[in-house]
């Protein structure tokens, strides 16, 4: 779900402004978007300065910065779609999806004009690990707001006839999502990459429609009462906020509320232990982009030993218009738009090694084997002194330019917290990247890369294919 | 009527809180070889007497970083059939190096930015072009000296325009790939028969693969001057020294040497309803109707921005609670065009499984309708409002937003936007909202378009 609010000076045309560098959801792009991280001040001690406290059940972080008036909020619930039970994959979402359509108090209509009055937005959104809520407002509707995310987190209203249209909703927006390549590749991707039962593996999309199309609100009133609580919660406020107003107004807010549970820890998915095919197209006709993904999972999690070692190694080959992919597949032979490698998915469990990029039909053979070529030169020579001195200089321009938003340090925060790391982590980090070897990185990409047991999954109208 | 006092004065009252919060600008400094211009707000504007360059200095100390961006006053509305994209592809071109900054000697703007971290890009647009990076304020010399320097001394080679010609290719075909997008240029295409707003800023595809170097080169040297530019520099830095580093890089570039050519060209008077419609491969069809607004200069804006949001934004809006939330669409936007020349107001709706165009489009017509006859409500304004209030703070929630609202204010023809637009939206009332719905949406100076998705074959 999307905020629902538009800076009234927006373009309208947004459709047909064109940017230089395609935008950082699409792939990876500058120098150390793989490694982003948030700050305030070259120093801003975010360990010292957040409040970090257990109250009324959930994991609370503050943090006050130097913006004026505004608070963004970020939130988890281990409540994401990987939970469904078997055979219902859409469960999760569609629990997830009834919590801004009214509360045993009052209708959606209700709490979007409260919303609404004071600028505010709160959002409700599904990941594979986690349900996120998102939300901001000004300083003085922060008790407004949290008000109403505990109340729309706590007691849904679960009414038959939002039930019944949210299922038409999911479906049409799932079908929406067909029609895009770089989902379709995403989709197939991670069928390919992790076996069943690992968190990150999308279930096909005619099980989720399916799913969609025989539940019923008991099974999604279950799945509430089941996974829905403190136990799993983790709150982070961030922005002109009074610590301490604003953990009695989350004391205030979330007494009495109990339940929540974590889920099993799943065993990491092995390199090429899935039975698939290594080279996949999934033909969509009259496409004049076709998206691609490269890759294979990595077994690593965030917090793991090697992973930093791995993501440096890779903003190098993919990362920035200087990372290798860029500076040689666009920039030199002129064969996509955009293209970058990032590592994906390693928040809350194990996650996958990824090269993303977008060739038009005619450029696919071309485009595939020149970005064959940077991965086997990367993979087989690791990446050289002058690369890596330069990742350590651009990680630490980024760190001082950082996320400088409410929004950045928020996410980053949770971020921190969903990786089970301590918040001091963040302050630390660039040194620790400043500490790698060049030894440490090239040894990580070899230790937990393969390039012969990766997947490569094409989207869109692939040339011969049907 | 009462009720509604009480809320507008609340809401100004609001605005008028959030602007003492702003620090106000210090008072203008006195730069050899500048002319101070005026201070709005917390924003001051000098012009550099040399050549005319225009600069905006915010002056914020919150954290150790600057942005500084360069706003070209020129973008697709520029050009002429077999030039369309051709401000775009240029805009990609100038990251392709000169003598002195480029990738042979490791000296390119990629690798230095990429080097000192931070974010950046270009964007173009239908009235300008803008390169901006936010990084560490001891880095601001360096960037300024390479935007500065390809101002004027950017290559333009052709061995460069052959790669970015397919690059910028990929990037017209990732768009395409788009149904909505797809038919936004279908839908404004339509509306505009003369004034170059016709053609999308990406271009035609014809164009974009067989524009010239040379006439690239024509496009940079008549449209690339420090006359024809606004540098903005947001952050922790200091009025004085920004200024003095202006003038050391860009002080010895000349003025330009013609004119900058002006676009005379006015859409003529629409004299009825037009219709599109695209049949492409697809899952789900959508609706779009777009209306003839004014510039974004123009009294009527702030009201037509308020109608915007009372009949989008949000579940409280007029187009969720009559199709949406009855599973006809899968959302709804308007959005009203902020430009330097008059431009649309769009309507697109995301069709639901099951729903017909008609259905569709007629629904949305009878909430126009009734808008225009039984006009808006207080209550719906005061709401519009309270997201107004809330917008002017989140947009300085990081400087890169206020770089972003800054350059689209100075693209609509002045700066000052920034500030009196959300001054004068706090002013809208419902009588306004109920005039500028029954003047600009008029059916005769629309264009409705489908996009009719069709089965694979």
């Amino acid at each position: 779900m999307k905020f629902a609010l538009r800076l009234p000076r927006s373009p309208s045309h947004r459709l047909s402004l064109f940017a230089r560098s395609p935008s950082r959801a699409r792939v990876a792009l500058v120098a150390t978007a793989a490694l982003a991280l948030t700050v305030l001040t070259t120093n801003a001690q975010v360990a010292k300065n957040a409040v970090r406290e257990k109250i009324a059940g959930l994991e609370l972080v503050v943090l006050k910065t130097g913006v004026k008036e505004v608070v963004t909020i970020r939130g988890s619930l281990a409540a994401g779609d990987a939970l469904s039970p078997d055979g219902h994959p859409a469960l999760a979402d569609l629990t997830g999806g009834m919590l801004d359509k009214g509360t045993t108090k009052q209708d959606k209509f209700a709490i979007a004009q409260l919303l609404g009055n004071v600028g505010a937005t709160i959002s409700f959104g599904t990941e594979p690990s986690a349900l996120n809520i998102s939300a901001k407002c000004l300083r003085a509707d922060l008790p407004l707001v949290l008000g109403l995310i505990a109340e729309q987190l706590r007691s849904p209203a679960f009414s038959r006839e939002e039930f019944a249209k949210l299922k038409q909703q999911f479906a049409g927006n799932y079908r929406r999502q067909l029609d895009e390549t770089d989902f379709r590749a995403s989709d197939s991707f991670s069928r390919a990459v992790y076996p069943v039962g690992h968190p990150n593996r999308q279930a096909p999309s005619a099980e989720i429609l399916a799913s969609a199309e025989k539940a019923t609100l008991e099974e999604v009133q279950a799945f509430h009462a089941k996974y829905y609580g403190p136990a799993t919660f983790r709150l982070v406020l961030v922005g002109d906020i009074d610590p301490a107003s604003a953990k009695s107004e989350v004391a205030k807010v979330f007494a009495g509320w109990t339940g929540g549970l974590r889920p099993p820890t799943p065993a990491p998915a092995k390199p090429g232990a899935v039975d698939a095919a290594r080279d996949q197209n999934v033909f969509m006709p009259e496409k004049t982009n076709l998206s691609i993904l490269w890759g294979q999972a990595t077994g690593l999690r965030y917090g793991d030993t090697d992973t930093l070692a791995l993501r440096v190694g890779t903003s190098a080959l993919g990362s920035g218009f200087t990372g290798r992919l860029m500076a040689n597949v666009r920039d030199k032979e002129g064969l996509t738009y955009g293209i970058g490698s990032y590592v994906a998915g390693d928040t809350f469990v194990d996650g996958d090694w990824r090269i993303q990029g977008n060739f038009a039909p005619e450029m696919l053979e071309k485009g595939i084997a020149s970005t064959k070529r940077q991965l086997t030169e990367w993979y087989t020579n690791g990446i050289t002194d002058a690369e890596l001195a330069q990742r350590k200089t651009g990680l630490a321009g980024t760190y001082k330019v950082g996320l400088s938003t409410t929004a950045g340090m928020a996410g980053t925060i949770l971020a921190t917290l969903n990786r089970e790391l301590e918040l001091s982590f963040i302050d630390q980090y660039p040194a620790r990247v400043g500490a790698l070897t060049k030894e440490q990185v090239n040894g990580a990409i070899k230790k937990h890369l393969d390039p012969e047991k990766m997947v490569l999954v094409k989207a869109g109208t692939v040339p011969g294919a049907r | 009527m009462k009720r509604f006092s009480v809320v507008l004065f609340s809401a100004l009252a609001c605005v008028a809180l959030l602007r003492a919060a702003e620090k106000p600008a210090a008072a203008p400094i006195k730069a050899e070889g500048f002319s101070f211009v005026k201070t709005v707000g917390a924003i001051s504007e000098y012009k550099l007497d040399a050549n005319g360059l225009a600069v905006l200095l915010l002056p914020e100390h919150s954290a150790p970083v600057v942005t500084f961006m360069v706003t070209y006053r020129v973008g697709s509305r520029h050009e002429v059939t077999g030039t369309t994209g051709a401000t775009h592809l240029l805009e990609h071109l100038m990251f392709k190096g000169s003598d002195a900054y480029n990738r042979g000697k490791g000296t390119s703007v990629d690798q230095f930015l990429e080097r000192v971290g931070g974010n950046y890009n270009a964007t173009t647009y239908l009235d300008r072009t803008n390169y901006y990076a936010e990084i560490g304020n001891e880095h601001l010399e360096g960037y300024i000296a390479i935007e500065a320097d390809r101002m004027r001394n950017l290559w333009l080679r052709e061995e460069d325009r052959k790669p970015e010609m397919t690059v910028v290719r990929n990037e017209f075909e990732i768009g395409e790939n788009d149904p909505e997008q797809a038919l936004d240029k279908e839908i404004t295409a339509a509306a505009f028969q003369a004034h170059p707003y016709h053609h999308s800023t990406i271009g035609w595809r014809s164009d974009i693969e067989k524009v010239s170097i040379e006439k690239l080169r024509e496009f940079y040297d008549t449209f690339y001057w420090p006359d024809n530019a606004t540098v903005t520099i947001i952050g922790d830095f200091e009025p004085a020294a920004g200024l003095a580093l202006v003038k050391k890089y860009y002080g010895a570039i000349p003025k330009s040497p013609k004119p900058i050519p002006q676009i005379y060209t006015e859409e003529p008077a629409q004299s009825g309803p037009r219709r599109v419609t695209v049949r492409r491969a697809g899952e789900l069809g959508v609706v779009g109707i777009a209306y003839k607004t004014p510039a974004a200069r123009h009294a009527d804006i702030p009201a037509l921005n308020v109608l915007s949001s009372i009949l989008s934004s949000g579940k409280t809006s007029r187009f969720y609670r009559a199709l949406t939330d009855k599973n006809l669409t899968l959302n709804v936007s308007a959005n009203t065009g902020y430009f330097h020349d008059p431009s649309l107001l769009n309507v697109y709706a995301n069709l639901a499984p099951g729903a017909t165009h008609e259905q569709v489009e007629k629904l949305l017509l009878a909430e126009i309708d009734r808008v225009k006859s039984a006009g808006v409500t207080a209550a719906e304004v005061a709401t519009a409002l309270g997201k107004i209030k809330a917008a002017t703070a989140y947009k300085r929630d990081g400087y890169f937003s206020i770089a972003g609202n800054l350059n689209e204010d100075i693209a609509a023809g002045d700066w000052t936007l920034y500030y009196t637009l959300d001054a004068a939206m706090a002013k809208v009332t419902a009588a306004d909202v109920t005039r500028v719905a029954q003047q600009y949406l008029d059916i005769n100076q629309s264009v409705t378009g489908w996009f009719i998705p069709l089965a694979a074959k």
